[in-house]
């Protein structure tokens, strides 16, 4: 068969669907992003300028970027031994905890959220056990805190974190663990020298989708964060909505999807350097 | 080291549900506000949530907007697949990249994006921006989950059917469409899931008249404290477990995930 019957019927499949993301998806999002290079109606920077130059707007840019990586950090530190236990536990339960893994991912974030109000409140779960043990002697705020917000986006990431993870443990060959202890090495070195360099791509996929998620969810700073601890997403929402400004909607629409696509392509670049 | 690990694993997962059990047990409250523990148990709150209209309807909306989303997403994303795992040409690596961009685009920026320049400037609907946000949303999970099952299945089978006589839309129907029911199941669950639960795409595109489910929650956790929302998160989180459940007992959904 010919290459370009092959590519006629190629293109007869692929047309809708192509067709359909141009109109109803690259089209719109592509000429709202250019708009944000419009001044008046000339061409500038002056909307980047005005946005940057706002300290307030430094502020909540750093702290997405801040908590996002920690969120990310934390969820590797913590799927690391997690993964390696349902290794360790065998087939026999690897779907039953699988199954637990992915079943908050298919649960609302509205309703995840939520959850942690009832837990993080002032007279909430957590501030009365601490109080009640005699750990705290009065109730902390910890709703509508940076902290509230990290819990929340922790628990809801840490699921794509364990589950790339888990599976970049399983392509490992089943003898490699024995092979380096076997040699010598102790169970740090294990896991710094055979483990970690050996499942790094799936660490890059795992951050990846963590540290995009948290730059872009709405829900949990949203209900967690409050109004004191406004993220880029809420940010965004307060200028399209609230307060109408057309050049910093665009502005920090552009700057959360530079931030991904950067991390995106650092963490891609670093696993594929492994060798 | 070892029980070290199984330790972490323990309170990974206690991290991971525990909430849900305080959600269902707030939902069972019989309080007039949010106390948790609850200091009674009823269903009053649950049978409330079941009689408001306003819930009803949002209800009703996200339910219609996922079928749609999903049914346009597989109308498209199929074909695509199929054309991408089996047509290898210097063009489809971009295409591929097109198709799932939507997964790395925030979805307020698609939100806002549509409402702005479909809306507002070109004076469009708004309900058929939200259809259209919410199906290139999970569009890409169209393609890569059918992609993923495509992949499984020898193309010497589709040889075999077409030296045997068959038309090559007889091959798509009868050979190469059941032998990827999988992954099509796969695809509609994660599709549909994530269209009814999806806040920021509809974030925008929601007003008087049309809201998502999600939304209206949203909307009334802003207004209200009680345990209504307990009630209703328990509905959803039941309905969400419900199709995951039967889509795995079927075909083995953690397979595609």
């Amino acid at each position: 068969m010919n290459i370009n019957t092959n590519r006629s019927r190629a293109w007869w499949l692929l047309f809708p669907s192509v067709l359909f993301l141009l109109i109803g998806f690259i089209y719109p999002v592509g000429t709202f992003l250019l708009e944000s290079f419009k001044v008046g109606s000339n061409i500038g920077l002056s909307n980047y300028q005005t946005f940057l130059t706002d300290e307030l707007n430094l502020e909540v840019y750093w702290r997405t970027v801040r908590i996002a990586l920690l969120v990310t950090l934390v969820s590797a530190v913590v799927s690391y031994p997690a993964a390696l236990a349902i290794m360790q536990l065998g087939a026999k339960y690897r779907g039953l905890l699988t199954g637990l893994i992915i079943l908050p991912l298919m649960i609302s974030p509205v309703a995840r959220s939520f959850a942690w109000l009832v837990v993080l409140g002032r007279e909430g779960l957590l501030n009365k056990t601490l109080v009640g043990s005699g750990l705290l002697t009065e109730s902390i705020p910890i709703l509508y805190t940076e902290s509230a917000v990290f819990i929340g986006l922790l628990q809801l990431m840490l699921p794509l974190m364990l589950l790339s993870l888990t599976s970049a443990l399983e392509n490992l060959p089943k003898d490699v663990q024995a092979a380096a202890k076997s040699l010598g090495a102790n169970g740090w070195q294990v896991f710094w020298r055979v483990i970690l360099p050996l499942t790094r791509d799936g660490l890059a996929i795992g951050g990846t989708l963590v540290f995009t998620g948290c730059i872009t969810a709405y829900v949990t700073p949203a209900l967690l964060g409050g109004p004191r601890v406004t993220m880029l997403a809420t940010l965004l929402y307060q200028k399209a909505s609230v307060t109408v400004d057309e050049a910093a909607t665009t502005v920090i629409s552009v700057v959360m999807l530079l931030t991904t696509l950067a991390v995106n392509a650092a963490l891609r670049s670093r696993s594929s350097r492994a060798a | 080291m070892k029980n070290t690990n199984v330790y972490v694993l323990g309170v990974v997962l206690f991290f991971l549900i525990a909430p849900f059990t305080i959600v269902f047990m707030t939902a069972f409250s019989d309080d007039n506000s949010l106390i948790f523990p609850p200091k009674s148990y009823s269903v009053r709150w649950i049978i409330s949530v079941l009689q408001t209209e306003t819930f009803a309807s949002s209800l009703v909306t996200s339910l219609w907007l996922g079928i749609g989303a999903t049914v346009i997403a597989l109308l498209l994303g199929i074909p695509a697949a199929y054309a991408l795992q089996r047509y290898r040409l210097p063009e489809t690596e971009w295409i591929r990249t097109a198709l799932t961009s939507p997964l790395i685009i925030p979805g307020l920026v698609i939100g806002v994006a549509l409402l702005r320049q479909f809306v507002l400037i070109r004076d469009g609907s708004v309900n058929l921006a939200l259809l259209v946000g919410h199906a290139a949303l999970v569009l890409p999970y169209a393609v890569r989950v059918v992609g993923a099952s495509l992949a499984n299945l020898p193309r010497d089978i589709e040889d075999a059917a077409l030296s045997l006589g068959a038309t090559r839309g007889q091959v798509f129907w009868r050979v190469v469409l059941p032998n990827v029911r999988g992954g099509v199941a796969a695809a509609t669950v994660l599709a549909f899931i994530n269209s009814f639960n999806h806040v920021p795409v509809s974030l925008f595109l929601t007003g008087p008249g049309v809201t998502t489910l999600p939304i209206r929650m949203l909307l009334h956790m802003e207004s209200s404290y009680d345990p209504s929302i307990a009630a209703l998160s328990m509905l959803v989180i039941l309905f969400s477990i419900f199709f995951v459940l039967i889509t795995e007992r079927l075909l083995g959904l953690s397979r595609y995930v």
